[in-house]
């Protein structure tokens, strides 16, 4: 009896300890409210939508799996899902191959760090401006008289414009990689930041070469930044439709696109199997890139 | 005794500050070496320069018969124990340990058992075994310190470079690891340059102590000349032992703004700037009114506090000129005295003990 008396004492006393912990919970209802109702929510309703029955003018919640079957059928949906994930590809290594030496460059050479700042603000200009005019800047660069194609033709090297400059699947890519290429260079920059010199200086020490060092040292330790920088990346291009609207004229379809022209022509039920599709596959690129390195142990 | 290193008239200035004025060295093979100077001497930027992360501006640096001032630091063969450990934190001790052998550009060892075999004599060596696969960053201070040797003698270099080795430690390990780098140091054979700014610790470890002032070489001579015939005002003031005068020097005496302190026979070395120089534990301290000996010196001053630290305890006066001047007596053989506060006693000593520069 005075056992239980003193397990129930000790029962009571543990949930008073715990009560602080409690409190500090509610200091995250107002986000997970948010949260909950305006992602969580709307999410569960595109799942749900993407099951209505969709007929020409009109959507009726009648449960059907004709828009998923519809979709995993047609070339020109799977054409998009196949060349978002390729276009995303590519951007991914191109902004890796102009971002990381040019973060190598600010995070590691330049010791300086009110110059590093400098750099690194110099990469965030272009977003002082619209995206909309930064996409479009690019058409008289890269048209068949554009910029490019001029000065190619005035040096000599060429002898008619290159057309697929403009209005393909280059220019998406070319355009993309502008754009997203800061989002690569910042993480990254900020990971070589953080690296001690006297590590490298120790590995020189020991006796090994700048490309041994970069491959044994540098590289792992900005790892962690390459994958954040990835993260940023895939989840913007993957979410992509201006870009390639604006500059293949509308030949590259990506699964952005697909989905502003289904719920432009009000077909709402395709456009959120698209949806659905888009989230899965971002969040299986998250999920794989996470796997990659962990991100709880590096920051 | 070969020598190992040779520096001659090496300078370096960053703008305007001139942090290495023209050094003169040669450090003999198998030695331990300890290099004393206080903070802004230029230890670490010699150092620096002799493993090649900095260029000198002039002079020439001879490693084993090579000169080194134009070679590349990864090519130099000089190890270099950095103050912070500066371990590779994305690798375990064994790899840590393993890089320099099998990342270097000159002779890579290639055979994974032969690394293997050298990382576990060498671990063995230095004292770690049973951490090899920890990560750097779940071991101790002290743990750390023995990798980054390990690190750098596993490819062994002919000289070792150790800036501030034990800096980064708490004192207790402080005294364990000297006589530990000295243990290591001696089945190794090579050179260690060790800089520290702590004279304690480079009179205890260097079989050689250089002592840097201001850039240049003030003193190079074993401890106990170093200590007991210090070369020059600066060098006994770095030492922390001496209660030091400033004047001038006239016909059997030294005048300072202290008083007149009469010499004995010993010749006054040469300096830049005159000075008297009295070990804090050569002075005695008694009552105003006793007398003094023939050979004695005196000066007058009023206690303020004392230091208790075990083996000695450390008293402290002000002079009349507002000096403070420190009295350190041994308490081996004689029971700690209590001196009355602000009370004033005569601070006594022999002539013959006292070092007179000019």
């Amino acid at each position: 009896m005075s056992m239980m008396a003193i397990a129930e004492q000790t029962e009571a006393e543990t949930v008073t300890e715990r009560k602080p912990g409690g409190k500090a919970l509610w200091l995250l209802a107002p986000g997970v409210l948010w949260m909950v109702l305006f992602l969580v929510l709307p999410m569960l309703m595109m799942v749900y939508v993407s099951f209505w029955t969709q007929t020409t003018f009109k959507i009726e919640p009648t449960l059907t799996l004709k828009s998923w079957v519809t979709f995993f059928t047609s070339d020109t949906y799977l054409g998009a899902l196949w060349t978002t994930v390729r276009i995303w590809l590519i951007v991914l290594v191109s902004t890796v191959l102009v971002g990381y030496p040019a973060a190598l460059y600010v995070g590691l050479f330049v010791k300086n760090k009110a110059l590093q700042t400098v750099l690194l603000v110099l990469c965030v200009i272009p977003f002082w401006t619209s995206f909309l005019i930064r996409v479009l800047a690019w058409r008289p660069m890269l048209g068949k008289e554009g910029a490019i194609n001029m000065i190619l033709m005035n040096l000599g090297i060429t002898d008619a414009p290159i057309e697929v400059l403009l209005f393909s699947e280059l220019s998406v890519i070319i355009g993309m990689t502008q754009i997203y290429c800061v989002f690569m260079v910042g993480p990254i920059a900020f990971m070589l930041g953080r690296i001690d010199h006297s590590v490298i200086e120790a590995a020189q020490d020991l006796g090994a070469g700048f490309w041994r060092i970069f491959r044994t040292i540098i590289l792992p330790l900005s790892m962690p930044g390459v994958v954040v920088g990835a993260i940023f990346v895939s989840v913007m291009v993957l979410g992509e439709f201006a870009t390639s609207a604006a500059l293949s004229g509308r030949k590259v379809n990506l699964l952005g696109n697909i989905i502003v022209t289904q719920v432009g022509s009000l077909k709402w039920a395709f456009a959120a199997v698209a949806g659905v599709v888009l989230t899965i596959l971002m969040g299986a690129v998250i999920a794989a890139l996470l796997r990659v390195v962990d991100l709880r142990k590096e920051l | 005794m070969s020598t190992v290193l040779q520096l001659k008239n090496v300078t370096k200035a960053f703008g305007e500050m001139r942090a290495l004025d023209g050094i003169d060295l040669a450090l003999p093979g198998d030695a331990y070496i300890s290099l004393l100077g206080p903070s802004g001497s230029g230890k670490t930027t010699l150092l620096r320069v002799i493993a090649g992360f900095e260029d000198p501006d002039g002079g020439s640096i001879v490693f084993d018969g090579k000169r080194i001032d134009t070679v590349a630091p990864h090519q130099r063969g000089i190890g270099f124990v950095f103050q912070n450990f500066a371990l590779f934190p994305h690798l375990s001790v064994a790899q840590n340990i393993a890089f320099g052998l099998e990342n270097r550009e000159v002779d890579a060892v290639t055979d994974r058992r032969v690394v293997e075999r050298r990382v576990k004599d060498i671990i063995a060596l230095v004292g770690l075994s049973g951490l090899e696969g920890r990560a750097v960053t779940q071991i101790s201070g002290g743990q750390r310190q023995r990798v980054a040797l390990a690190r750098t003698l596993v490819t062994e270099p002919r000289m070792v470079l150790l800036d501030e080795p034990l800096g980064a430690l708490d004192a207790n390990l402080r005294a364990r690891m000297r006589t530990e780098l000295r243990a290591i140091r001696e089945r190794c054979g090579v050179t260690f340059l060790h800089v520290t700014g702590s004279e304690t610790e480079a009179l205890a470890m260097g079989d050689t102590v250089l002592v840097l002032d201001r850039g240049r070489i003030a003193q190079s001579a074993d401890s106990d000349t170093i200590y007991n015939r210090p070369a020059s005002p600066a060098v006994a003031r770095f030492l922390n032992c001496y209660n030091l005068f400033p004047g001038r020097l006239e016909v059997g005496a030294f005048v300072g703004s202290a008083g007149r302190f009469s010499l004995g026979s010993r010749p006054a070395s040469r300096a830049t700037q005159p000075a008297y120089a009295i070990r804090y534990d050569r002075v005695a301290v008694r009552p105003r009114e006793a007398a003094i000996g023939d050979d004695e010196v005196r000066v007058e001053g009023n206690f303020v506090a004392s230091e208790y630290s075990g083996a000695a305890v450390n008293s402290f006066f002000t002079l009349d000129d507002g000096r403070v001047f420190e009295v350190e007596t041994h308490l081996s053989h004689a029971a700690p005295e209590t001196y009355e506060d602000q009370g004033r006693y005569a601070l006594v000593w022999k002539r013959e003990d006292a070092l007179v520069y000019a």
